[in-house]
Protein backbone atom coordinates (compact mmCIF):
# COMPACT_ATOMS: atom_id res chain seq x y z
CA UNK A 1 0.00 0.00 0.00
CA UNK A 2 1.55 3.44 -0.92
CA UNK A 3 1.50 6.27 1.37
CA UNK A 4 1.07 9.44 0.62
CA UNK A 5 4.12 12.21 0.66
CA UNK A 6 5.09 15.43 -0.38
CA UNK A 7 7.47 16.10 -3.63
CA UNK A 8 8.60 20.10 -3.87
CA UNK A 9 11.26 21.33 -6.79
CA UNK A 10 12.79 24.15 -5.20
CA UNK A 11 15.06 25.24 -8.24
CA UNK A 12 18.45 26.37 -7.33
CA UNK A 13 19.13 26.69 -3.54
CA UNK A 14 22.37 27.91 -1.76
CA UNK A 15 23.54 24.91 0.22
CA UNK A 16 22.88 26.57 4.09
CA UNK A 17 19.25 27.37 3.25
CA UNK A 18 18.49 23.75 1.80
CA UNK A 19 20.08 22.18 5.09
CA UNK A 20 18.40 24.57 7.58
CA UNK A 21 15.32 24.06 5.00
CA UNK A 22 15.48 20.15 5.77
CA UNK A 23 16.46 20.35 9.29
CA UNK A 24 13.42 22.06 9.99
CA UNK A 25 11.56 19.90 7.71
CA UNK A 26 12.87 17.01 9.39
CA UNK A 27 10.93 18.74 12.72
CA UNK A 28 7.66 19.06 10.77
CA UNK A 29 7.92 15.27 9.61
CA UNK A 30 8.87 13.62 13.32
CA UNK A 31 5.82 15.81 14.62
CA UNK A 32 3.57 14.66 12.17
CA UNK A 33 3.36 17.91 10.71
CA UNK A 34 3.40 17.03 7.08
CA UNK A 35 3.91 13.50 6.15
CA UNK A 36 7.61 12.22 4.70
CA UNK A 37 8.69 15.20 1.97
CA UNK A 38 11.38 15.02 -0.91
CA UNK A 39 13.04 17.80 -1.67
CA UNK A 40 14.53 17.97 -5.55
CA UNK A 41 16.61 21.26 -6.07
CA UNK A 42 20.20 21.47 -7.56
CA UNK A 43 23.07 24.14 -5.58
CA UNK A 44 25.65 26.92 -6.50
CA UNK A 45 28.85 25.42 -6.95
CA UNK A 46 29.68 24.24 -3.07
CA UNK A 47 31.66 21.62 -1.64
CA UNK A 48 30.91 20.15 1.04
CA UNK A 49 33.10 17.79 3.76
CA UNK A 50 30.83 14.85 5.34
CA UNK A 51 31.94 13.55 8.87
CA UNK A 52 34.50 10.93 7.88
CA UNK A 53 36.40 13.96 5.61
CA UNK A 54 40.04 14.13 5.94
CA UNK A 55 40.17 17.83 4.81
CA UNK A 56 44.44 17.45 4.71
CA UNK A 57 43.92 14.62 2.25
CA UNK A 58 40.68 14.98 0.35
CA UNK A 59 40.88 19.26 0.00
CA UNK A 60 43.06 20.57 -3.13
CA UNK A 61 41.18 23.41 -4.36
CA UNK A 62 42.80 25.93 -6.20
CA UNK A 63 43.22 29.49 -4.45
CA UNK A 64 41.52 30.68 -7.63
CA UNK A 65 38.20 29.02 -7.03
CA UNK A 66 36.73 31.15 -4.54
CA UNK A 67 34.13 27.90 -4.08
CA UNK A 68 32.28 27.73 -0.41
CA UNK A 69 33.40 24.79 1.96
CA UNK A 70 30.61 23.63 4.31
CA UNK A 71 30.85 21.00 6.89
CA UNK A 72 28.02 18.83 7.19
CA UNK A 73 26.80 16.32 9.55
CA UNK A 74 25.90 13.59 7.08
CA UNK A 75 27.98 10.19 6.34
CA UNK A 76 30.55 9.97 3.82
CA UNK A 77 33.51 12.26 3.05
CA UNK A 78 33.72 15.19 0.74
CA UNK A 79 31.72 16.42 -2.43
CA UNK A 80 31.23 18.46 -4.66
CA UNK A 81 27.32 19.86 -5.71
CA UNK A 82 26.75 22.34 -8.67
CA UNK A 83 24.33 23.11 -11.37
CA UNK A 84 23.22 20.45 -13.59
CA UNK A 85 23.40 17.72 -10.88
CA UNK A 86 19.97 16.96 -9.54
CA UNK A 87 20.41 16.89 -5.67
CA UNK A 88 17.24 14.96 -3.88
CA UNK A 89 16.46 15.29 -0.12
CA UNK A 90 14.27 12.88 1.31
CA UNK A 91 12.63 13.47 4.96
CA UNK A 92 11.59 10.34 5.47
CA UNK A 93 10.04 8.71 8.94
CA UNK A 94 12.20 5.57 8.71
CA UNK A 95 9.99 4.48 11.45
CA UNK A 96 7.41 3.83 8.40
CA UNK A 97 10.07 2.28 6.41
CA UNK A 98 11.86 -0.61 8.70
CA UNK A 99 14.31 1.27 11.18
CA UNK A 100 17.01 0.47 8.93
CA UNK A 101 19.81 2.83 7.75
CA UNK A 102 21.95 0.61 5.74
CA UNK A 103 18.83 -0.74 4.42
CA UNK A 104 17.82 2.83 3.39
CA UNK A 105 20.90 3.37 1.91
CA UNK A 106 20.31 0.81 -0.57
CA UNK A 107 16.83 1.77 -1.10
CA UNK A 108 18.19 5.33 -2.67
CA UNK A 109 20.86 2.83 -4.60
CA UNK A 110 17.83 0.94 -6.22
CA UNK A 111 16.41 4.69 -6.80
CA UNK A 112 19.27 5.78 -8.59
CA UNK A 113 19.43 2.82 -10.55
CA UNK A 114 15.92 3.31 -11.47
CA UNK A 115 16.02 6.79 -12.10
CA UNK A 116 18.74 6.11 -14.87
CA UNK A 117 17.68 3.16 -16.25
CA UNK A 118 14.92 5.12 -19.25
CA UNK A 119 18.22 6.73 -20.63
CA UNK A 120 19.50 2.88 -21.08
CA UNK A 121 22.30 3.42 -18.49
CA UNK A 122 23.20 0.50 -16.10
CA UNK A 123 23.76 1.72 -12.75
CA UNK A 124 25.68 -0.45 -10.41
CA UNK A 125 26.21 -0.90 -6.79
CA UNK A 126 30.05 -1.74 -6.46
CA UNK A 127 30.99 -3.95 -2.32
CA UNK A 128 32.10 -1.92 -0.08
CA UNK A 129 31.37 1.85 -1.62
CA UNK A 130 27.87 3.79 -1.29
CA UNK A 131 26.49 5.27 -4.71
CA UNK A 132 26.00 3.92 -8.12
CA UNK A 133 28.24 3.45 -10.36
CA UNK A 134 28.92 2.99 -14.13
CA UNK A 135 31.60 0.01 -15.46
CA UNK A 136 33.67 -1.08 -16.99
CA UNK A 137 35.66 1.04 -16.38
CA UNK A 138 34.45 2.43 -12.85
CA UNK A 139 32.90 5.61 -12.85
CA UNK A 140 30.82 7.33 -10.50
CA UNK A 141 27.24 8.50 -11.41
CA UNK A 142 25.85 9.66 -7.92
CA UNK A 143 26.62 10.58 -4.63
CA UNK A 144 24.82 9.41 -1.53
CA UNK A 145 25.11 10.80 1.98
CA UNK A 146 22.62 10.50 5.03
CA UNK A 147 22.00 11.82 8.31
CA UNK A 148 18.97 10.30 10.57
CA UNK A 149 17.81 11.83 13.89
CA UNK A 150 14.73 10.06 15.92
CA UNK A 151 14.70 8.15 12.51
CA UNK A 152 13.72 10.75 10.49
CA UNK A 153 16.17 10.80 7.44
CA UNK A 154 17.99 14.53 5.87
CA UNK A 155 20.87 14.58 2.91
CA UNK A 156 20.40 12.07 0.31
CA UNK A 157 21.95 11.98 -3.19
CA UNK A 158 23.34 14.03 -5.87
CA UNK A 159 22.84 12.50 -9.31
CA UNK A 160 25.19 13.58 -11.94
CA UNK A 161 22.90 15.08 -15.11
CA UNK A 162 25.06 17.62 -16.87
CA UNK A 163 27.88 19.34 -15.34
CA UNK A 164 32.00 19.52 -15.47
CA UNK A 165 33.09 16.57 -12.94
CA UNK A 166 36.29 18.34 -13.06
CA UNK A 167 35.94 19.75 -9.53
CA UNK A 168 35.38 16.04 -8.18
CA UNK A 169 38.73 15.87 -8.77
CA UNK A 170 40.63 18.71 -9.34
CA UNK A 171 39.73 20.75 -6.27
CA UNK A 172 38.69 17.79 -3.87
CA UNK A 173 39.33 13.66 -3.87
CA UNK A 174 35.56 13.12 -3.87
CA UNK A 175 34.13 10.40 -1.26
CA UNK A 176 37.98 9.99 -0.58
CA UNK A 177 38.81 7.99 -3.69
CA UNK A 178 42.14 8.68 -5.44
CA UNK A 179 41.67 7.74 -9.18
CA UNK A 180 38.13 7.58 -9.11
CA UNK A 181 36.60 8.55 -12.96
CA UNK A 182 33.08 10.60 -12.46
CA UNK A 183 30.69 10.90 -15.13
CA UNK A 184 27.42 12.43 -15.88
CA UNK A 185 23.65 11.25 -17.56
CA UNK A 186 24.65 13.33 -20.29
CA UNK A 187 28.52 12.35 -20.95
CA UNK A 188 27.42 8.46 -21.25
CA UNK A 189 24.15 9.14 -23.50
CA UNK A 190 26.08 11.57 -25.79
CA UNK A 191 23.78 14.06 -25.78
CA UNK A 192 22.34 17.17 -23.64
CA UNK A 193 20.24 16.09 -20.76
CA UNK A 194 18.29 18.48 -18.15
CA UNK A 195 17.71 18.01 -14.43
CA UNK A 196 13.91 19.07 -15.57
CA UNK A 197 14.31 15.53 -18.30
CA UNK A 198 15.45 13.48 -15.30
CA UNK A 199 13.73 14.64 -12.43
CA UNK A 200 10.47 12.95 -13.02
CA UNK A 201 11.96 9.74 -13.50
CA UNK A 202 13.63 9.98 -9.97
CA UNK A 203 10.04 10.68 -8.46
CA UNK A 204 8.58 7.73 -10.35
CA UNK A 205 11.54 5.52 -9.27
CA UNK A 206 11.31 7.04 -5.62
CA UNK A 207 7.81 6.26 -5.27
CA UNK A 208 8.28 2.87 -6.35
CA UNK A 209 11.16 2.34 -4.52
CA UNK A 210 9.55 3.17 -1.05
CA UNK A 211 5.73 2.63 -1.58
CA UNK A 212 5.09 6.37 -1.77
CA UNK A 213 2.50 8.59 -3.77
CA UNK A 214 4.14 11.47 -3.96
CA UNK A 215 2.12 14.62 -4.44
CA UNK A 216 3.97 17.66 -6.01
CA UNK A 217 3.30 21.03 -4.73
CA UNK A 218 2.59 23.16 -8.10
CA UNK A 219 5.12 25.97 -8.66
CA UNK A 220 1.72 27.63 -10.41
CA UNK A 221 1.65 31.87 -9.33
CA UNK A 222 -0.67 31.53 -5.99
CA UNK A 223 -0.42 27.78 -5.47
CA UNK A 224 0.83 27.16 -2.00
CA UNK A 225 -0.23 25.41 0.88
CA UNK A 226 -4.13 25.04 0.49
CA UNK A 227 -6.28 22.72 -1.94
CA UNK A 228 -3.64 19.45 -1.75
CA UNK A 229 -5.02 16.37 -1.04
CA UNK A 230 -2.57 15.20 1.24
CA UNK A 231 -3.10 18.57 3.20
CA UNK A 232 -6.79 17.91 3.54
CA UNK A 233 -6.29 14.51 4.83
CA UNK A 234 -4.00 15.83 7.82
CA UNK A 235 -6.68 18.67 8.44
CA UNK A 236 -9.18 15.83 8.88
CA UNK A 237 -7.02 14.33 11.75
CA UNK B 1 19.20 28.52 42.18
CA UNK B 2 17.73 24.71 42.18
CA UNK B 3 18.14 22.11 39.74
CA UNK B 4 14.07 22.25 38.90
CA UNK B 5 14.30 25.70 38.52
CA UNK B 6 17.38 25.31 36.47
CA UNK B 7 15.53 22.90 34.04
CA UNK B 8 13.03 25.02 33.64
CA UNK B 9 14.88 27.92 32.72
CA UNK B 10 16.58 25.89 30.24
CA UNK B 11 13.22 24.27 28.37
CA UNK B 12 12.51 27.96 27.87
CA UNK B 13 15.66 28.72 26.21
CA UNK B 14 14.85 25.66 24.26
CA UNK B 15 11.39 27.07 23.39
CA UNK B 16 12.86 30.21 22.41
CA UNK B 17 14.69 28.54 19.79
CA UNK B 18 12.35 27.12 18.27
CA UNK B 19 10.24 29.98 17.90
CA UNK B 20 13.16 32.21 16.62
CA UNK B 21 13.54 29.46 14.04
CA UNK B 22 10.08 29.28 13.52
CA UNK B 23 10.41 33.41 13.04
CA UNK B 24 13.32 32.83 10.64
CA UNK B 25 11.93 30.12 8.56
CA UNK B 26 7.87 32.50 7.55
CA UNK B 27 10.30 35.80 6.72
CA UNK B 28 12.10 33.65 3.86
CA UNK B 29 8.78 32.20 3.38
CA UNK B 30 7.24 35.59 2.91
CA UNK B 31 10.23 36.65 0.69
CA UNK B 32 10.21 33.21 -1.60
CA UNK B 33 6.37 33.61 -1.77
CA UNK B 34 6.72 37.24 -2.98
CA UNK B 35 9.09 36.18 -5.29
CA UNK B 36 6.43 33.57 -6.90
CA UNK B 37 8.76 30.98 -5.82
CA UNK B 38 5.23 29.15 -4.09
CA UNK B 39 7.18 25.36 -3.47
CA UNK B 40 10.24 27.66 -1.74
CA UNK B 41 8.06 29.39 0.10
CA UNK B 42 6.10 26.47 1.51
CA UNK B 43 8.73 24.60 2.34
CA UNK B 44 10.17 27.49 4.61
CA UNK B 45 6.61 27.42 5.72
CA UNK B 46 6.15 24.20 6.90
CA UNK B 47 9.44 24.16 8.48
CA UNK B 48 8.28 26.99 10.83
CA UNK B 49 5.03 24.99 11.66
CA UNK B 50 7.30 22.17 12.24
CA UNK B 51 9.12 24.58 14.93
CA UNK B 52 5.55 25.95 16.40
CA UNK B 53 4.59 22.55 17.49
CA UNK B 54 7.97 21.47 18.78
CA UNK B 55 7.64 24.60 20.99
CA UNK B 56 4.30 23.57 21.48
CA UNK B 57 5.01 20.08 22.52
CA UNK B 58 7.89 21.62 25.32
CA UNK B 59 5.63 24.16 26.42
CA UNK B 60 3.31 21.59 27.02
CA UNK B 61 6.07 19.07 28.80
CA UNK B 62 7.03 22.19 31.35
CA UNK B 63 3.76 22.92 31.68
CA UNK B 64 2.98 19.91 33.01
CA UNK B 65 5.83 19.55 34.93
CA UNK B 66 4.88 22.90 36.74
CA UNK B 67 1.65 21.45 37.44
CA UNK B 68 2.87 18.12 38.85
CA UNK B 69 5.88 19.58 41.61
CA UNK B 70 2.73 22.50 42.45
CA UNK B 71 0.14 20.13 43.49
CA UNK B 72 -0.02 21.32 47.33
CA UNK B 73 0.91 18.28 49.59
CA UNK B 74 -2.36 17.32 52.27
CA UNK B 75 -2.34 16.60 55.38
Amino acid sequence: MSRGGYVMHLGRVPYAEAWDLQRSLAGAVSQGAIPDTVLFLEHPPVVTLGRRTDESAELHIPEANNVEVVETDRGGKSTFHGPGQLVCYPILDLKRHGRDVKQYVRNLEEALIETVAPFDLTGERIDGLTGVWLTSPPRKLASIGVHVSRWVTTHGYALNVDLDPAPFTDWITACGLEDATFTTVAREVGRDVTVDEVRPHAVAALEAVFGLELEELPADDGAGLWAQPVHHELAAK
Amino acid sequence: MSDALEAAAAACDEVAHELEQALAHVRVAAEHYRQGAAPRGAAHAWAAHGHLLEATERLGTQAREHARRSVPQTD
